[in-house]
């Protein structure tokens, strides 16, 4: 019996040890593709064409990085995907809040109707080309309203917040409206400080989009100097020619030997992934609990 | 009678505001999501800009005929399926088994850093992704192909420009920025899991996997019907963002989904008419599919997603 419970425990140890390697491994293996485009980013172009470029840089320069800082589009680009960020997020949250609070109002005559008219939405979509079609004729192209307005909200996540509502108590809510508070003031008074989490979770989610999209602006920017961070991106990783290494003045007989579109490549990208990498350790403690509220039922 | 009318008129006085707050709400929806739905009647139209969604002639059924008379039709409603049958049969077992894993981890501080490294892919855009992916794989540049050619001595491989291989990295991609995120419903479903269970299975001599087997599994058994039922609904669904950062002229024959021949034929070539007749075919067949994936999950007894 002793001898069949040492070979149970040694077993077992040898599973849990396997498992924690394993999952070492596949955190190194998420982690890796951003390591080597940061080591990319920071490698000499002849290292990269030689294809010596694997885990640490190879003659170590910044040129890359400075090159993007004197050309300085990145940076207008930057602040356009900074504004479309921030207002985007804002307008998301205010209408989310708007939807949500009168919607996991139970006593709201005609609720299931409402409900209903929205759920539809999320089972039929309509194709790309009749939202082309509508943004086109409300004259929206280049302007960011044409990115704002067809996703001031995701049906999602209204869902998520309105399910956290209704899981809030609802006595405090009933002595604020015995004492005569109106909605507005129970939703600001006292509804959204107490949703804090879960808007912190949605706000995450939405900034997140903005950030990343670039399928839109695509679509709807076609002015250069409106363009966002991620489309430059798309442009740059498509295009052959690089308007990048052609542009600017100078020097450029040096650069141009110095350094590959790869390298000035691999440093766009790294800029344009810093931010999230910035807020991600303070705000990953709040997203998993959205999905979770979102999953409880939609 | 009376009554109820005033009743009915007091409780909309009493919430006026309430149905204030949805005003902005329903005029959103009407306007952006309602209204191109009536836009899709330009599927039955020749549409032309100057002569606006209504101005159009009406056509009938001819879009559609000649839409499933192509062979770029069939083409890419190959590819769209087999993409998503490729991401589904290898793409959704894995945040599953990594929950599983994660599961069995007992020092906090392990598994909290893993799970932040696993769930972080997921808030990188496609763009980022995709030109990361193009130059690991790169056949002249990428690390991938370096290895492949010093340590096993093989031919570079052309990933992203080879019809065989470009389909397996598209799966990879996808599960590499959606797995880890994955895990967090299944891990939600196994911690509410009854720890007696697992208890009683101990003292009964069961091993990890036969507790794996028998607890772990059918505790989570409802989230994965739920999530197949969504991961169905969405079989016509392919990622636009990653596919068209992905795909390039010489793998059209693989890479070419729905999405991306709209968006190619129809609005740079403005082919309103034709590719917005292919997607409404899109539109009315997931819809289709969610609603028949879930009576059959409800039929199987599972709770489904309504």
């Amino acid at each position: 019996m002793s001898i069949r419970n040492n070979i149970q425990s040694v077993w077992s140890r040898v599973g849990t040890t396997a498992n924690y390697t394993m999952l070492g491994i596949f955190s190194l293996a998420a982690l890796y593709p951003l390591w080597y485009v940061i080591v990319s980013s920071l490698s000499s172009s002849r290292a990269i064409t030689a294809g010596e470029v694997s885990l640490w840089p190879v003659e170590f320069n910044t040129r890359a990085y400075l090159r993007l800082f004197d050309d300085g589009q990145l940076f207008v680009s930057m602040g356009n995907t900074i504004v479309v960020t921030l207002v985007g997020t804002l307008l998301n949250m205010v209408l989310t809040t708007l939807a949500a609070y009168p919607l996991s109002r139970k006593r709201l005559k005609g609720r299931n109707y409402l409900l209903m008219f929205i759920i539809f939405t999320m089972l039929f979509t309509s194709g790309v080309i009749p939202n082309f079609i509508l943004v086109k004729s409300l004259g929206l192209m280049n302007s960011y309203w044409s990115l704002w307005l067809p996703a001031l909200l995701s049906t999602y996540n209204m869902f998520v917040m309105k399910s956290f509502m209704e899981g809030l108590p609802e006595e405090i809510e009933e002595s604020a409206a015995i004492d005569g508070a109106g909605d507005w003031r129970i939703l600001f008074q006292i509804i959204l400080p107490l949703c804090k989490p879960i808007m912190a979770a949605l706000s995450l989610f939405y900034a997140v989009s903005w950030w990343n999209s670039y399928f839109n602006v695509l679509l709807y920017i076609t002015k250069s100097s409106l363009q966002t961070l991620t489309l430059k991106l798309y442009q740059m990783i498509l295009q052959v020619n690089q308007s990048l290494l052609n542009s600017g003045s100078g020097s450029e007989g040096v650069d141009q030997v110095m350094l590959t579109p790869e390298g000035i490549k691999a440093a766009a990208i790294v800029i344009a992934v810093t931010p999230i990498l910035i807020v991600y350790p303070i705000l990953q403690k709040h997203f998993v609990k959205g999905v979770l509220i979102g999953s409880v039922k939609g | 009678m009376e009554d109820q009318r005033s009743t009915f008129r007091h409780r909309f006085l009493r919430d006026r505001h309430l149905y204030l707050m949805l005003l902005p709400v329903i005029l959103f929806y009407l306007i952006f999501k309602y209204a191109p739905m009536i836009g899709e009647v330009i599927a039955f139209k020749d549409y032309r800009l100057g002569d606006g969604i209504f101005g159009s002639k009406w056509v009938g059924f001819k879009h559609f005929e000649s839409l499933f008379g192509s062979i770029d039709f069939w083409r890419v409603l190959r590819n769209t399926l087999v993409l998503n049958v490729y991401s589904l049969v290898f793409g959704f077992p894995v945040p599953i088994v990594l929950a599983l894993l994660l599961h069995e981890v007992r020092k906090e501080w392990y598994k909290r850093t893993v799970q932040n490294l696993l769930y972080l892919p997921h808030f990188i855009s496609w763009v980022v992704l995709g030109g990361i992916f193009i130059a690991l794989l790169s056949p002249s540049t990428g690390v991938v192909n370096t290895i492949l050619e010093h340590v096993f001595g093989m031919e570079p491989i052309y990933f992203m420009a080879d019809s065989r291989w470009w389909p397996v990295a598209y799966t990879l991609s996808g599960i590499w920025r959606e797995a880890g995120w994955g895990t967090i419903l299944y891990l939600a479903a196994m911690a509410s899991i009854d720890p007696q269970l697992y208890e009683a299975a101990k003292m009964d001599g069961a091993s990890k996997l036969r507790q794996i087997w028998h607890i772990t599994l059918p505790g989570i058994r409802s989230t994965v019907a739920i999530l197949l039922v969504l991961r169905m609904g969405s079989m016509l669904d392919v990622g636009l963002e990653q596919t068209l950062i992905l795909q390039n002229q010489s793998v059209l024959d693989v890479a070419d989904v729905i999405s991306t021949y709209v968006y190619r034929v129809g609005l740079q070539n403005m082919n309103y008419s034709y590719t917005t007749a292919l997607g409404l075919f899109q539109s009315l067949i997931s819809l289709i599919l969610v609603v028949g994936v879930n009576r059959l999950t409800r039929a199987f007894g599972e709770r489904g997603l309504w």
